[in-house]
């Protein structure tokens, strides 16, 4: 019995480091992941580095940026002419590089 | 009534028609019901012995087909009717339901359609009561990204504005939330590496007032200064840059399309982000911060007074949207708590004092959630099980709960005198085999290959036995009872004063259960499956419990787009391939009464009379 124990031990023991990563040994108040045995600390560089073109990265900043822009000028024309107008080129003096100029 | 005695000695700050309009049974004036999101009504006319005397009183059909989720709205005299892709908002005059007063029907670029990730659903409209200025508002979003206010009386649009942009994959499904004189609006598209963000806009103008990621910088994610100092073991400062390698917040998900709660004595609004982006967890070490963690924000700045992070490098796109209901109970050492209560998908019951974030209970909703041994309550971790995370060169098997979790978008409820949730629950487990992929903006970024089927308790030879109705006493841990369903219990419960707990099923019926035993009193078979929340109002001195009808919604991509590959429809073609032999897509709204008494019992209602406009 004992012997059969001390083998389950050993098998638990061995198996252990290869299925480490349970989420409680932190670096930091927040900061808990741990890279599971075998898989790199930093995927840069490393078989399963993602690659990510820079371009597509700021595609979302982008994005929003213009629709923010656009709903100012939506607004601007609401609050000057007391009437709602989505389609942006048939707002007076749109610009698609400047801001509505508020008095 | 719904409140209790208030804790704080603070007068309300909401502004706040809506509280008071909610009082009324009349009136289900926003998803949930009220602030406190308990889908719970005080009304006793339907109750466990009139249940059996409940029958259709009137019914209408929206016109298209698709998952309809969410709930009508009923303000006075008017019910407000919303629809999947292309959001046709209906008002209907419950004096006479046969006639629609308006319909606000947008023109959207159909493109939309092909980044919406699980079906084209919408999950429901707001309300702003008006002010001296200017008249009552509904608010819709459209699958388009954009938010729009129409004019209750009319239905004309007051404006409207972009808040997502599909050509990045990004979309709108959420329903909006008004608090004081905000509209709060969502995202979606972690699916497509969208980085999440909450966004209020000015009721009356449009303007946006903030906006909060879920990734990034603090500044981005606007903490207040003192942001988890209750808890600074959940992390605080530089977390949404420090727990991702490089830029991979920059397409983090993150998304919140879930449900909001609101507690106007402190002016916090909950909710909870969504899963990172891509599913593939090899392609993006770390915690990966704020991602799938319950936000309290401050309504009126939009700052995070505490955040919880409930899966730390999400591995099963546990996606952490799901409702919040908010109560007042005693905890275990006899204390009055505000609380805030979560069922998310990863298959904990989270309970927090929504006061500051602490954690006061995290249950598993089931005993067969396997990838986490336990939630250590002092330190807020999930204690994970290694053999059932995945990684890259590996088939993950037998994980549980599945990607689609043990609970989903469904809206549950609570019912106060019990002090239990009603909560509708999913039983799939999965197999899971991420692969590598590049993020293109606008293309799908996900990164796996998934099976899906029946948990331990279901049925996986027949692919039956996907779902679980339970009521849980979040204090106790405990399950007063619990009952298997054919398939997951998709679409949200709601719990009523008379002792019933009411709920639709993927296969077509609306239930009521004995909220004391979980004893089916009642069902009818409704046109087509359910994936949204039962409500309740009173019109001239009846209570009418009402629901949507229309199978969709990702247990339903199989169905709707007649796909037969079990891996298709990011997996769920499997789980839910024996669905179509129990339901068709549909579309619309059944209202019942006792008796189906209604606005027709008069047979002269609504009749034509020569020269009448109507």
């Amino acid at each position: 019995m004992k012997l059969i124990s001390c083998a389950v031990t050993a098998l638990l023991a061995l198996a252990a480091p290869a299925l480490a990563y349970d989420g409680t040994n932190c670096k930091a108040p927040g900061n808990c992941w741990e890279p599971k045995p075998g898989y790199p600390e930093k995927v840069e560089g490393s078989q399963y580095d993602p690659q990510h073109d820079p371009a597509e990265l700021s595609k979302q900043g982008d994005a929003l940026a213009a629709m923010d822009h656009r709903n100012a000028w939506r607004i601007w024309h609401m609050k000057t002419t007391g009437s709602f107008e989505y389609d942006v080129r048939k707002i007076e003096g749109y610009s698609e590089t400047e801001l509505p100029k508020v008095n | 009534m719904l409140m209790g005695a208030p804790l704080m000695a603070v007068p309300a700050l909401a502004n706040d028609k809506l509280v008071e309009l909610a009082k009324d049974p009349a009136n289900w004036v926003m998803t949930g019901r009220d602030y406190n999101a308990q889908n719970y009504s005080t009304m006793t006319e339907i109750n466990k012995e009139t249940v059996k005397r409940l029958r259709p009183a009137w019914s209408f059909s929206t016109g298209v087909l698709h998952g309809h989720e969410g709930t009508p709205l009923v303000v006075g005299d008017k019910m407000f009717i919303h629809s999947p892709f292309p959001n046709t908002t209906f008002a209907l005059d419950l004096k006479d339901p046969g006639r629609i007063i308006w319909q606000n029907k947008p023109k959207q670029n159909p493109t939309a359609r092909t980044v919406a990730c699980c079906d084209v659903v919408n999950r429901g409209l707001a309300y702003w009561p008006g002010d001296d200025e200017r008249g009552a508002l509904v608010f819709r979003t459209q699958l388009d990204g954009h938010i729009v206010a129409m004019d209750a009386e009319t239905g004309e649009t007051v404006w409207m504005m972009e808040n997502a942009d599909i050509k990045v994959g990004a979309t709108l499904t959420i329903a909006p939330y008004v608090i004081k004189d905000m509209v709060i609006v969502g995202s979606s598209g972690a699916e497509l590496g969208v980085r999440g963000y909450v966004t209020a806009y000015n009721v009356k103008s449009g303007e946006q007032v903030w906006r909060s990621f879920a990734t990034g910088p603090d500044e981005d994610i606007l903490l207040a200064d003192d942001f988890n100092a209750p808890n600074p073991h959940y992390g605080q400062k530089n977390l949404g840059i420090e727990t991702w390698e490089g830029d991979a917040w920059k397409i983090g998900g993150g998304t919140n399309w879930g449900w909001y709660a609101y507690d106007p004595d402190i002016d916090l609004f909950y909710y909870g982000s969504g899963n990172p982006a891509p599913w593939n967890e090899t392609m993006r070490p770390g915690d990966n911060k704020w991602t799938m963690a319950i936000w309290g924000r401050e309504a009126t700045s939009g700052k995070a007074k505490f955040a919880y992070q409930k899966t730390p490098h999400d591995e099963w796109d546990y996606a952490g949207v799901n409702v919040m209901m908010l109560s007042e109970q005693e905890d275990k050492e006899g204390k009055m708590r505000k609380l805030l209560t979560h069922p998310d998908r990863n298959g904990i019951v989270y309970t927090l004092d929504r006061t500051n974030g602490d954690l006061i209970s995290a249950d598993k909703m089931d005993d067969t959630v396997n990838w986490v041994k336990e939630v250590q309550l002092d330190t807020g971790l999930p204690v994970r099980d290694p053999e059932f995370g995945t990684r890259m060169d590996h088939k993950a098997r037998d994980i549980c709960p599945s990607a689609m979790g043990y609970h989903n978008q469904g809206h549950d409820s609570y019912d106060p005198d019990r002090k239990l949730f009603m909560m509708g629950i999913n039983h799939i487990c999965m197999d899971w085999e991420p692969f590598q992929l590049p993020y293109r903006a606008g293309q799908f970024f996900v990164g796996a290959t998934l099976d899906m089927y029946p948990g331990p308790k279901g049925d996986r030879q027949n692919a039956l036995g996907l779902g679980q109705i339970k009521a849980y006493n979040a204090i106790t841990g405990e399950m007063a009872w619990e009952k298997m369903e054919r398939f997951a219990v998709w679409g949200g419960t709601m719990a009523t004063a008379g002792g019933l707990t009411f709920y639709g099923t993927l296969d077509g019926f609306i239930k009521a259960r004995d909220s004391d035993t979980g004893d089916l009193l009642w069902k009818f078979k409704l046109p087509s499956g359910v994936i949204g929340h039962p409500m309740t109002y009173e019109h001239e001195g009846r209570q009418y419990v009402a629901i949507y009808y229309g199978v969709g919604g990702w247990p339903g991509v199989g169905l709707v787009f007649d796909l037969a590959d079990p891996t298709a429809g990011l997996g769920s073609v499997g789980a839910f391939k024996r669905l179509k032999e129990f339901t068709q897509m549909g579309g619309g709204v059944m209202v019942f009464s006792i008796d189906g008494e209604g606005p027709y019992s008069d047979p002269n209602v609504g009749e034509y009379i020569p020269g009448s406009p109507t």
